[in-house]
């Protein structure tokens, strides 16, 4: 039996739990843009690898963002 | 009370005094059931990322400040009965604790040290463009001289066409 091929990984580690200076809020799209793609749609966590409860703290930041039109619901942000 | 954050969006073209009456009228609000506003940031006018009402830009209002949760309730109703009011949006701070009057306090002269802070960076750094602005000011000197040196061969051109087409 041939040996198993050993695929590794680069361990994920959530952004705001390495960098703590970092606060999610509504308020600051410059961070919030980072968390969705080109067309507006919040990226799961198993991509970034952003820790539950911070991705949590994302997905409301960006929900409120675009009730307030800072963001998209869709399409691109155009800054 | 607690301590709360809302933002709201205006119409933009309704001038810097409706914008200041509306603000004082919101305030007055808050105030007149006992709470106290900490801070009112006015981000201006911001471009909306999708229309609202048939606007493509906002005026952009954050206000912070502490109040029991009735006054909320007629806050939001006066925003959605005013049609200068495009969007509102209200949050707990603090995870919804009970603020008190030395709770206002501490969190003015929180936003007071951060704007401070903020508006030292913006001194340090315009005392920077100074210092480049000095320095590029000879280059720009150049530039202009050879801007009317080409806008000159552009007239000789002209003229040639010109008689070209005659």
């Amino acid at each position: 039996m041939a040996p198993r091929k050993k695929v590794f990984y680069r361990r994920k580690v959530c952004r705001f739990c390495a960098d703590k200076e970092v606060v999610i809020d509504y308020k600051d799209v410059k961070v919030l843009k980072g968390f969705v793609t080109e067309r507006g749609k919040i990226i799961p966590k198993r991509i970034y690898g952003t820790c539950a409860a911070h991705q949590r703290q994302v997905t409301e930041a960006i929900k409120r963002a675009r009730h307030l039109a800072l963001m998209p619901y869709t399409g691109s942000i155009q800054y | 009370m607690r301590h709360y954050e809302t933002t709201y969006i205006l119409r933009p073209n309704l001038g810097e005094e409706k914008f200041t009456e509306i603000i004082e009228r919101t305030n007055a609000i808050v105030e007149g059931d006992n709470g106290s506003v900490i801070d009112i940031d006015r981000w201006g006018i911001k471009k909306l990322a999708y229309e609202i009402k048939k606007e493509t830009q906002g005026y952009y209002i954050c206000m912070n400040y502490a109040a029991p949760g009735s006054t909320i309730q007629e806050m939001e109703r006066i925003f959605r009965i005013d049609d200068n009011v495009l969007r509102y949006l209200t949050i707990k701070l603090n995870k919804g604790k009970e603020i008190d009057q030395t709770g206002v306090e501490q969190e003015k002269e929180r936003i007071a040290a951060i704007a401070a802070a903020i508006a030292a960076e913006a001194e340090e750094l315009a005392q920077q463009d100074e210092d480049v602005e000095g320095k590029s000011e000879e280059t720009d000197k150049t530039a202009a001289s050879e801007e009317s040196d080409s806008s000159e061969q552009e007239q000789v051109e002209q003229v040639k066409q010109d008689d070209s087409a005659e």
